[in-house]
């Protein structure tokens, strides 16, 4: 099994310097082939890992060699493949290897085209080590190299300021959540003496509440940055100045839910800690909602599905925070297949559109791209939670849990925002798939996308269609780690009601959506209608502000300061003080030259100041000498 | 000759910088690289023959220079001082062998031979006077090539530069005499064995003093805020070479000679004063960062980076743990790599382009995309990716000291936030966005001349990050010593508590083993 298990990880690193081999070369073909079908290979290992897990093996552990060693501190690179490890390299294994047959044609005509597919191919690489590692240290690795290859890819069209722009911010915002995450891991070594996952968990039961209230806190912060949460959420919205591959496998499949998967493998920790849990449940179903709103007004497509991908994160967050760690990591997984298809259904429309992003631009695709509408469609009634596709099983499961936890208040706000779900997916689908051609006003000539496209797409949506099947499959397994409770209504006629009740209210949004936008009514925005005067269309439109916010408030300020450091503190007063004690050495050496000039009559001038001087200070001395007694008393008498 | 080998890496380059005055102008260029590749190739071998089990000093020379005063040339070699002098001769070789078309090369050459010489000497002396005068010569060559290679204000940079760390050193000097002085009292014969120091305890009060004489002499030269003003101007007229050997090791000594004299020696006053030092160290981390972003010529940008960088250095050793110490020697090895590159790399464009300013760039990475790369790898290490050298000892100094400090750690740990601020900004105007500037529109990609140095900076930057184990072992064992000698040495309950007491744990370990057997 060691020999799947370096497969599995390793394939990706080979087909990303195979791909970077071409790096400077122009594109060919076999520079997006070598590392797809590696991808393939990496696929097909873990899923003899699974195969092997679920049939009951013991899980996989290796240790390659030491990384870092020094005191008592001992980091090996040590992977592991135990129940939770295996899904998530099943999600990103098969995610990814869909995604980069994918983009073999979607950067077709790109010149980037050999660079493109080293990142992506080293971003899988660096989340298989994040997910296998059997240590913090290495989910270190793998969390800071996501990193890296998120800057890299949506920097990817470098020319373009915007995008490299919201490469440095994506960077910048991760760091400051990564600082948590290091306090946390430093945190975690002067307690228990070891970074390793079990030796770790094993300490930590017999650790005060304090220090465990901070490691939870201080490891969750580190999630609020990769998982995109409140208030480190705005990268993740321009971060869609990526190309389409890179927003479906990144930014909604498998990097921004690394910070479920922390939550998740840490699950010993947050159970000690149920305090901490509820707040990241709160904080969960608070992103939830917010970033669902903010996806209702949304006129940019993918944003509206990045919004959507922060909103599911939250109630991956709600399930994690209240101990459901099974029930977070399964909705984890069901999102990454509908949510990826959704991403290179958008891709292939923008494609058509010739890079349009604003939906109210389109109109009526459906009829010149049957494929991508269909699977558009399903995706996002997959999204809204229609049975019996995955989101159903996965996103309705969190309401229960939030519901027999006895969290109303989170229950109320996650029940709401899956009729906001439901009706901004829709908004979108109708927009661009129903109604009037509204492009022909632009000129554009739409198209299918290449049909192996399509085709690569096409096992993601088998799997948003029936992923909720395996349910009690998956259950059996992971809760071989995880714990092991069922969430059960348990009346049963509360049961129907709820769940009935949500299907209807869910079908309703779709309906109103689809009544607002599917008509032939529909026009271009152009900023005077009434809607887009009000004061809440405005807020939301403008993401409550807070991008403007941070702008003008952290971004302005902290450049200023820094130039005042520079031009006022470093300069005129570190450096002036040093400059200036040189230049008084250097004055009085000027100034008492003219005493060794060589001028006979100044030097006998200087000799009689100097005798004088000196004979004064010999009666001074003289008299002190003599008078001592007396001195001191008139000192002691002025108290010194 | 292995018994010698410190002195022949002294000497050596020396004397062929004598030589280098006879030899033809045109063939100068050869001879130089030939000699500091022999340098490295014996600087490899002190490796290779160096016992890495072993915490103390290896490879000891001592020869008698003023019996009466106890004034003996004394080298030898640790763990702490190995991997700096290979690194040393590594950035002298590829130093010389990718140097730019210069102006009297033959001279070039001839002090990067002398600064090499001076350099292997500090960190292998181990006799105080032996040290000060190494540490002094140090100067004159970088004197040398800012003066007459720099750039326009070269003359006052050069001279603030002599000045400024000649004060501080002075004031080294006389804690120096003092502590010899002290050694006279308490044993009845003179010494300035480095060696010997470390077996005197002191009462606190002296130490205290003491500290802050020597404390002075270093500060200045790591320089610790606010003793830094004087490295932006020697870095920013200073030629590619003499910023990049500056950087690299000449900032060393000061980090160095903390770890050589100040704690071992010190090691009550140390504790008093760790936390001031990491006020001061926060200080250069967060400030420099931020004063680096506000820069507008690259070159100042990564100048002040290495102070910033530094301030982490500071911050590792004052954890006065083996994690924190181990840290920050590893760091320096990997700050003096990526520092070097970063000032190798900022050369490229300048040869190029002549002026620093990043305004005049934008767009590079489509006309240079090799430079681009090697110039983003980099950047990556410097604001320490995991994998890159400098993670590990930027890693290894926050953990160290988070047992001393969590709040102070936490804002020293900024520094993986402010130092990626400064440098994607810069590495954003330089090499993001369209060719806007006509002249940089036909900028040939880097040469192999360069990549000979880029190349081999950039796999040990890698190597180094996935498997520092070969570096960090050795590292580990003489910092263990340090420790535990600090830990005996200490008299006040504070520093007994500050500083762990590595001995238990042998203790445990002994006995288990014997209950095994």
């Amino acid at each position: 099994m060691e020999l799947y298990l370096y497969l599995a990880l390793f394939s990706p690193l080979a087909g990303s310097l195979f791909a970077g081999l071409f790096g400077a070369s122009p594109r060919t073909k076999i520079a997006g082939l070598v590392p797809s079908l590696l991808l393939f290979v990496s696929f097909v290992s873990s899923t003899i890992l699974l195969v092997y897990i679920l049939s009951g093996g013991a899980k996989v552990h290796v240790e390659m060699m030491t990384w870092m060693a020094t005191g008592d501190l001992y980091i090996p690179f040590g992977f592991v493949v135990d129940q939770v490890s295996v899904t998530m390299m099943m999600v990103v294994s098969l995610v990814s290897t869909v995604v980069h047959f994918y983009s073999i044609g979607y950067m077709d005509h790109d010149k980037g085209f050999n660079r493109f597919f080293s990142y992506l191919s080293a971003f899988v690489f660096s989340m298989m080590i994040l997910v296998m590692s059997d240590n913090f240290a290495g989910l270190f690795i793998g969390w800071e190299g996501v990193g890296l290859c998120s800057w890299l890819l949506i920097g990817f069209w470098y020319h373009k300021e915007s995008a490299t722009w919201a490469a440095n911010e994506a960077f910048i915002m991760n760091r400051i959540a990564d600082l948590g995450m290091l306090i946390g891991i430093f945190l975690i070594y002067w307690n228990t003496g070891s970074l390793q996952y079990d030796q770790a968990f094993a300490a930590m039961n017999g650790l005060d509440k304090e220090v465990l209230t901070w490691m939870g806190i201080f490891l969750f912060i580190g999630a609020m940055g990769k998982s995109a949460q409140f208030p480190l959420h705005t990268w993740l919205a321009d971060a869609m100045e990526g190309p389409t591959p890179v927003s479906a496998l990144i930014h909604a499949a498998t990097m921004v839910t690394a910070g479920v998967y922390l939550v998740v493998r840490a699950n010993p920790l947050y159970d000690l800690i149920p305090h901490v849990g509820l707040f990241i449940a709160s904080l969960g179903a608070f992103v939830a909602l917010f970033a669902a709103s903010m996806a209702l007004v949304n006129r940019d497509m993918k944003r509206i599905i990045a919004y959507s991908t922060l909103s599911q994160l939250g109630y991956m967050f709600v399930a994690a925070g209240l101990g459901a760690y099974w029930v977070a990591l399964f909705h984890l997984m069901a999102h990454a297949f509908f949510k990826a298809l959704l991403f290179l259904g958008a891709g292939n429309v923008m494609h058509a559109m010739h890079d349009e992003l604003d939906p109210f631009k389109m109109g009526g695709l459906r009829k010149v791209m049957k494929g991508t509408f269909v699977m558009m469609t399903l995706a996002s009634v997959a999204l809204a939670g229609i049975y019996p596709f995955a989101g159903f099983f996965s996103k309705d499961l969190i309401l229960e849990v939030g519901f027999v936890e006895h969290h109303y208040i989170i229950y109320t706000v996650l029940l709401f925002t899956a009729g906001l779900t439901a009706f901004y997916s829709f908004r979108l689908v109708a927009l661009i798939f129903h109604g009037e051609e509204r492009y022909k006003l632009f000129g554009i000539h739409p198209h299918e996308a290449y049909k192996f496209m399509l085709v690569a797409m096409s096992p993601l949506l088998l799997l948003a269609i029936i992923a909720g099947s395996f349910k009690m499959t998956y259950f059996e397994m992971v809760t071989a780690v995880l714990p092991a409770t069922e969430y059960h209504v348990h009346s049963a006629i509360t049961y129907w009601i709820m769940t009935i009740g949500t299907q209807l209210f869910v079908i309703l949004a779709i309906a109103f959506a689809y009544k607002k936008y599917a008509n032939n009514k529909v026009k271009v925005p152009d900023g005077t209608s009434k809607m887009e005067n009000r004061l809440c269309y405005k807020v939301l439109s403008n993401q409550y502000y807070i991008p403007y916010i941070y702008e003008e408030y952290l971004a302005k300020p902290y450049k200023e300061l820094s130039t005042l450091f520079w031009k006022q503190i470093d300069m005129k007063v570190v450096d002036a003080t040093v400059d200036g004690i040189a230049g008084i050495i250097y004055s009085s050496g000027e100034k008492t030259r003219v005493m060794q000039s060589g001028n006979l009559s100044t030097m006998l001038k200087w000799m009689v100041a100097g005798t004088i001087g000196l004979l004064s200070l010999a009666v001074v001395f003289g008299l002190a000498a003599r008078y001592s007694g007396e001195i001191k008393t008139i000192l002691s008498g002025l108290g010194v | 000759m292995i018994d010698h080998i410190l002195s022949i890496l002294i000497f050596f380059p020396a004397l062929a910088a004598m030589l280098g005055f006879i030899i033809h102008k045109d063939s100068i260029r050869a001879y130089g690289v030939a000699v500091a590749t022999i340098e490295f190739a014996l600087s490899l071998w002190l490796w290779f023959a160096f016992d890495s089990n072993a915490s103390g000093m290896q490879f000891m020379e001592q020869l008698p220079l003023v019996p009466a005063f106890g004034i003996n040339y004394i080298l030898g070699v640790d763990g702490i001082s190995l991997f700096i002098i290979i690194l040393a001769s590594f950035f002298t070789m590829i130093g010389i062998a990718s140097l730019t078309d210069t102006k009297n090369e033959k001279n070039m050459i001839v002090t990067l031979l002398f600064l090499q010489m001076t350099m292997a000497g500090v960190f292998s002396a181990l006799d105080a006077i032996v040290f000060y005068v190494f540490w002094e010569l140090s100067l004159v060559p970088m004197l040398y090539i800012i003066g007459a290679w720099g750039g326009p204000l070269r003359i006052y940079a050069s001279v603030k530069f002599f000045l400024y760390t000649f004060a501080g050193s002075l004031v080294m000097l006389v804690g120096m005499l003092f502590m010899a002085y002290l050694y006279y009292q308490a044993t009845g014969a003179w010494s300035f064995s480095i060696l010997e120091w470390y077996r005197l305890i002191l009462p606190e009060s002296f130490q205290l003093w003491l500290f802050v004489a020597f404390f002075i002499g270093f500060a200045i030269k790591v320089p610790m805020f606010p003793f830094h003003t004087w490295l932006p101007y020697a870095h920013g007229q200073a030629p590619t070479i003499g910023s990049v050997i500056l950087a690299a090791i000449l900032l060393k000594m000061g980090t160095y000679a903390f770890i050589r004299f100040s704690l071992p020696m010190f090691p009550d006053a140390s504790v008093f004063f760790m936390f001031p030092i990491a006020v001061l160290a926060i200080i250069m981390v967060i400030y420099t960062a931020m004063v680096a972003y506000a820069q507008e010529d690259i070159k100042q940008v990564v100048a002040y980076s290495s102070v910033s960088h530094m301030g982490i250095i500071i911050l590792g050793t004052f954890a006065l743990n083996v994690e924190g110490i181990s840290g920050s020697i590893f760091l320096m090895i990997g700050h003096g790599l990526v520092s070097g590159a970063l000032f190798l790399l900022v050369g490229v464009i300048y040869d190029r382009r002549h002026t620093k300013m990043m305004s005049e760039f934008g767009g590079l990475a489509h006309v240079m995309p090799r430079y681009a790369t090697i110039f983003g790898l980099m950047l990556m290490a410097s604001v320490g990716l995991p994998l890159t050298v400098n993670f590990v000892g930027e890693f290894l100094s926050l953990l160290g000291f988070y047992k001393q400090s969590h709040i102070l750690t936490l804002l020293a740990g900024t520094a993986i936030i402010v130092g990626a601020i400064y440098m994607l900004a810069a590495y954003k105007k330089m090499f993001f966005g369209t060719v806007t500037n006509e002249k940089n529109a036909n900028l040939k990609d880097v040469n192999r001349r360069e990549l000979l140095a880029l190349i081999p900076l950039s796999i040990i930057t890698i190597w180094l990050g996935i498997y520092p184990k070969p570096v960090l072992d050795p590292i580990n064992n003489s910092v263990e010593s340090i420790v535990q000698l600090m830990h005996d040495k200490s008299t006040t309950s504070e520093a007994k508590s500050r500083i762990p007491n590595l001995v238990k744990n042998v203790e445990t370990a002994k006995t288990s083993e014997q209950g095994a057997h």
